[in-house]
């Protein structure tokens, strides 16, 4: 049986019918994660009792697979009497998981800002949440533009982890129909194809990310 | 609060500071009447630094007091701002938010701070921004400009914030020679103006020509406190005198 390119083609309408869910999951869990993630980071910066619990926290979710993450919290969660959407744990899930990562690489961003930044800005009594906001993070975001946007990449290419959840998302998707018809070939190669495309629009998303902030400061 | 109390700006007393074990500042006695202009000096790492970063909180210490117009640094958290809001400092590198235009590195705290308007705190920067005579370059990024220019924004950023007293912290130690002298004029200018400020600094001309009093520290410890012509013509110390000669030559 060859790969027959008009199947393919036929394949494609039915697979980027879940693109919609694939790009919701993505794009929320992005920011999800790097929401939590810089929280993370901010409360292990605090330092204290505090700040160890937090760095247990992201060495804990970065050493455990995502698919205990995403099965502890559909499973196990209903017998504490919390019940949440399949498509609720896929995004809280992935969301949790990159937050470890995001914070690691977030701590990168900060630790190669001068000490000096945060000292003027005391200096001038702005608070530390506004330090943060207007000092700390804008200069963190153009130290790590360019290893943020390959996890966000890396977000994008777990969507398929969902599965185990029966969220309806592209692989998924062509996986059915490979199940349908026992043509596996052409709808799994559209669905990485389009994965692909995806990731290479992040890349140059970033890349003009990276290129706006470097140009924005000019030093 | 007493009359003489009306007039100091800062009354440091019996200030002690350890970094672990070193002994940095050793039992620190110094009033800065309101007006006074107050030049630190001394060979590196005797605790210039220190001090004046004590000052407005940026470093803490172990004993002794520090009051800014009759308010305590240290005692809590709402006071210590307080007191912080009277100082302005300036950094040896200057210490700029490179992602923000000049103009914005002047209002940033004139906004969250102070919750002034946009506009209002545009006016009121570009008012400073001329004070230092560079009204030209609001709209550029620090990275744009030389370090003389750099720091003359760090300067009209902190009085941005209508402190009563200046730091300096070695304002002109990291400047190409060309730039310390348009630096050192505009700190003159304010001087002028009757601004207090405790400016630690090796530029002794500077010192000579500014400063009301000169007080000399070396291995933490104020070990004299002069006139800069008594200073300079007659030192009573002899490590003050070591010190001048290094400088000499």
């Amino acid at each position: 049986m060859g790969f027959d390119l008009d199947f393919a083609i036929a394949t494609l309408p039915l697979i980027l019918r879940a693109l919609d869910m694939t790009l919701l999951v993505a794009v929320t869990s992005c920011i999800g994660a790097a929401a939590i993630g810089f929280n993370l980071e901010i409360l292990r910066r605090a330092g204290g009792a505090f700040g160890l619990v937090v760095r247990f926290f992201i060495d804990f979710i970065r050493a455990t697979p995502i698919l205990v993450w995403l099965y502890c919290l559909y499973f196990i969660l209903p017998f504490y009497g919390v019940r949440l959407s399949a498509l609720t744990v896929g995004i809280a899930g992935l969301s949790l998981y990159y937050s470890g990562y995001l914070a690691e690489v977030f701590k990168a961003g900060i630790d190669a800002i001068p000490k000096g930044q945060a000292e003027a800005a005391q200096a001038l009594g702005i608070g530390r949440r506004d330090t943060v906001i207007f000092v700390i993070a804008p200069q963190m975001l153009r130290n790590i533009a360019a290893p943020m946007g390959n996890y966000f990449v890396s977000i994008l290419k777990a969507t398929p982890y969902l599965a185990v959840l029966a969220v309806p998302e592209m692989l998924g998707e062509a996986f059915d129909i490979a199940s349908d018809t026992y043509r596996y070939a052409e709808p799994l190669t559209v669905a990485g194809i389009t994965f692909l495309a995806l990731a290479l629009i992040i890349s140059r998303g970033v890349k003009w990310l990276e290129d706006r902030l470097a140009t924005s400061s000019a030093r | 609060m007493d009359q003489s109390d009306k007039d100091t700006v800062v009354r440091i007393d019996a200030l002690q500071k350890w970094y672990g074990a070193f002994h940095v500042l050793k039992d620190i006695s110094l009033t800065v009447p309101r007006g006074a202009r107050i030049v630190i000096c001394g060979p590196s790492g005797s605790g210039k630094s220190s001090l004046i970063r004590c000052v407005n909180g940026l470093e803490a210490y172990q004993q002794g007091t520090i009051d800014l117009e009759g308010v305590r640094l240290g005692e809590n958290a709402a006071q210590t701002t307080l007191a912080r809001r009277k100082t302005g400092m300036v950094f040896q590198s200057f210490n700029l938010f490179p992602h923000l235009t000049v103009l914005a590195n002047c209002t940033l705290a004139l906004r969250r701070v102070s919750g002034m308007a946009r506009g209002e705190a545009d006016e009121l920067a570009s008012q400073y921004l001329e004070k230092v005579r560079i009204p030209e370059q609001a709209h550029k990024y620090p990275g744009q400009l030389s370090g003389g220019q750099q720091q003359r924004v760090a300067i009209a950023r902190a009085l941005c914030m209508n402190p009563r007293l200046m730091l300096f912290d070695e304002p002109t130690s990291a400047l190409d020679p060309e730039m310390i002298k348009e630096v050192l004029d505009v700190i003159t200018g304010l001087a002028k103006d009757g601004m207090t400020m405790l400016c630690v600094t090796h530029e002794m001309g500077f010192a000579r020509e500014v400063a009301d009093e000169v007080v000399f520290m070396d291995h933490g410890s104020i070990v004299e406190k002069a006139p800069p012509d008594q200073f300079f013509s007659q030192p009573c110390h002899p490590r003050a005198r070591e010190f001048l000669n290094t400088l000499l030559h």
